[in-house]
């Protein structure tokens, strides 16, 4: 019984500490990366939102971004953004999407 | 054709264009459609002589004569063409845009020069004239607002020369207008190596007041035959001799507040001292050192901070500038009746000097940026510029700081302004003892008796 009690308490610890200390985003946080756009899906020159495909320099891991500023989609439609470019991206997770709070190409002349 | 028939036809077509412009169209869309985009020789059909006038300005020398920085020639024409410092420490001479040695990690190279961002074809380059240069103007990139970026990109000729593309197709050129903000910052955002680096500011209804009023740059910025007026940077040499002033009779006056207080104030306080409270992008750079990024290839460490981010320095600056190898920044004094209490954004870089001269190096970035060989970038240049002893010259160079300082003139606010409390305190954003107070000034400058009365009346009134 005192083992199973003991076990049961070293498993709450472990997740309150994943939750706490864990890099799982969750909802409001706001999380940085830099990677290559692989891909950018835009809906027509009217659009009011975009996904960009980025494949995070870190971790390597693809990460899709929902895009709603009219800067950054006015740069999509007239490709001054293109795939192929590094991006500095800050997001947060809102409803299940990665929603950028700055996107930004990271060369400059 | 009789004079009349001539004159009616001449003022015909005075009012489509007039009745087209008001409409926000501009004229000679028929024309265009019909013919096509030809580049310059089309804008010339009506706007004779531009192409030519524009090629005498510092959007297309990158240089000018500068009479207010110390050292200089006032013969020679400077800026980013030829100028050395440690924003950039690299310029289009030395750092001409071509294709960079290939990655020793990949393979790949790429386009890079400081002149990326000139609007002509690179064949035709920075400062370049005649027919070749007038006819390889970039209008559209300035003036449509249907751009299409993938054109202006560098590539290589048959003869094995790099051009920079343009986008002359009949759709951009169906969207010309007047200069909007897009159009500036395409390349003005990203100077200095990245958005937000060299200037530090977006021009948002966020994040300044003449933006969120519905200004333009070029509401400002008004320029006449492409003569673009500046302010008063002192990093920012190239002029076309006609500068911006917020006291222009048709913006603020010499008398902007109904507080008769607040105008004795703009005697000795620029307007940016009060309206513009924080500054941002890069601090500090090093191009001793260069990191390398996910690609494999090199980019100078910089350090930088958002829009609004930092706070100002604060000196007294008479117009004219103190250019010295680890310092450009205001001249001015409290005592010299020109001067005026300014903001200023620090910045500090770290270089080569030559060892003997103690003048500040410049860097040709091809071959940093392909293997991050700092001290190779210094050799190309002394060897462009002529040199004596570049070996020796790349190979004894000593690294070292310049501090610049860089006007702050964008970052509007008037909800966020300074009042009197922000300065007049012992805690007050002013250093009144480094602008040249004594100690009795300062205690009368820094007691709430000056505003106490004031104050209270109008916490009353608000309240």
């Amino acid at each position: 019984m005192k083992k199973a009690v003991s076990v049961m308490v070293l498993v709450a610890v472990a997740a309150l500490a994943i939750l706490c200390f864990g890099s799982v985003a969750s909802a409001g946080e706001e999380i940085k990366m830099v990677g290559v756009i692989t891909k950018i899906e835009i809906a027509g020159k009217d659009a009011k939102t975009a996904t960009a495909t980025l494949k995070d320099n870190k971790t390597e891991q693809s990460v899709v971004i929902t895009v709603e500023d009219d800067l950054t989609l006015d740069k999509f439609k007239d490709h001054r953004i293109v795939e192929g470019d590094e991006i500095r991206c800050k997001y947060e997770v809102i409803d299940g999407k990665n929603v950028s709070k700055l996107f930004r190409k990271t060369a400059g002349c | 054709m009789s004079k009349f028939r001539v004159t009616m036809t001449v003022l015909g077509l005075a009012l489509a264009a007039t009745t087209a412009w008001g409409a926000g169209v501009h004229p000679g869309k028929e024309s265009i459609e019909k013919s096509g985009y030809k580049g310059p020789e089309t804008c010339e059909e009506c706007h004779p002589g531009s192409a030519k006038g524009f090629l005498d300005t510092v959007h297309w020398k990158h240089a000018s004569k500068v009479t207010n920085v110390e050292g200089l020639n006032p013969k020679e024409e400077y800026g980013m063409k030829n100028r050395i410092y440690v924003m950039c420490n690299g310029n289009d001479i030395v750092n001409n845009l071509k294709e960079i040695p290939k990655s020793p990690v990949t393979g790949k190279s790429k386009f890079s020069g400081c002149n990326t961002c000139h609007p002509g074809n690179h064949l035709s380059d920075v400062g370049s004239t005649g027919a070749a240069a007038e006819a390889a103007v970039d209008c559209l990139v300035c003036h449509s607002t249907d751009y299409d970026f993938r054109q202006r990109k560098p590539f290589k000729n048959e003869k094995g020369e790099v051009v920079m593309g343009q986008d002359r197709s009949v759709k951009a050129a169906l969207a010309i207008g007047k200069p909007t903000v897009k159009n500036c910052m395409v390349c003005h955002e990203a100077a200095g190596g990245g958005v937000i680096v060299k200037r530090g500011f977006t021009f948002t209804k966020e994040t300044d007041a003449h933006a969120a009023k519905g200004l333009v740059c070029v509401d400002c910025h008004k320029a006449k035959n492409h003569k673009m007026p500046t302010g008063h940077d002192p990093n920012n040499w190239a002029n076309d001799g006609v500068f911006v002033s917020c006291s222009d009779a048709s913006c603020h006056g010499v008398k902007p507040h109904k507080d008769a207080d607040l105008n004795r104030h703009c005697a000795k306080i620029a307007c940016q001292t009060c309206h513009i409270t924080r500054t941002g992008g890069a601090f500090a750079k090093d191009f001793t050192v260069w990191e390398q990024t996910p690609d494999k290839f090199y980019e100078p460490t910089t350090l930088k901070k958002e829009a609004n981010e930092t706070t100002p320095v604060y000196a007294w600056y008479n117009g004219t500038v103190k250019n010295a190898p680890h310092f450009i920044g205001p001249k001015g004094s409290k005592k010299d009746g020109k001067s005026k209490i300014t903001p200023f954004k620090i910045f500090q870089g770290k270089a080569y000097y030559n060892k003997r001269t103690g003048e500040l190096l410049s860097m040709d970035f091809a071959q940093p940026m392909s293997n991050g060989d700092t001290r190779a970038g210094v050799l190309s240049a002394a060897k462009t510029l002529g040199l004596k002893n570049p070996e020796k010259i790349a190979k004894e160079a000593v690294p070292g700081w310049q501090t610049i300082y860089f006007g702050s003139n964008h970052l509007v606010t008037k909800t966020k302004a300074l009042y009197c409390a922000n300065c007049h305190a012992p805690n007050g954003v002013l250093n009144f003892k480094d602008l040249g107070y004594t100690d009795k000034e300062i205690l009368k400058l820094t007691s709430p008796e000056l505003f106490m009365e004031k104050l209270a009346q109008k916490q009353k009134e608000d309240w």
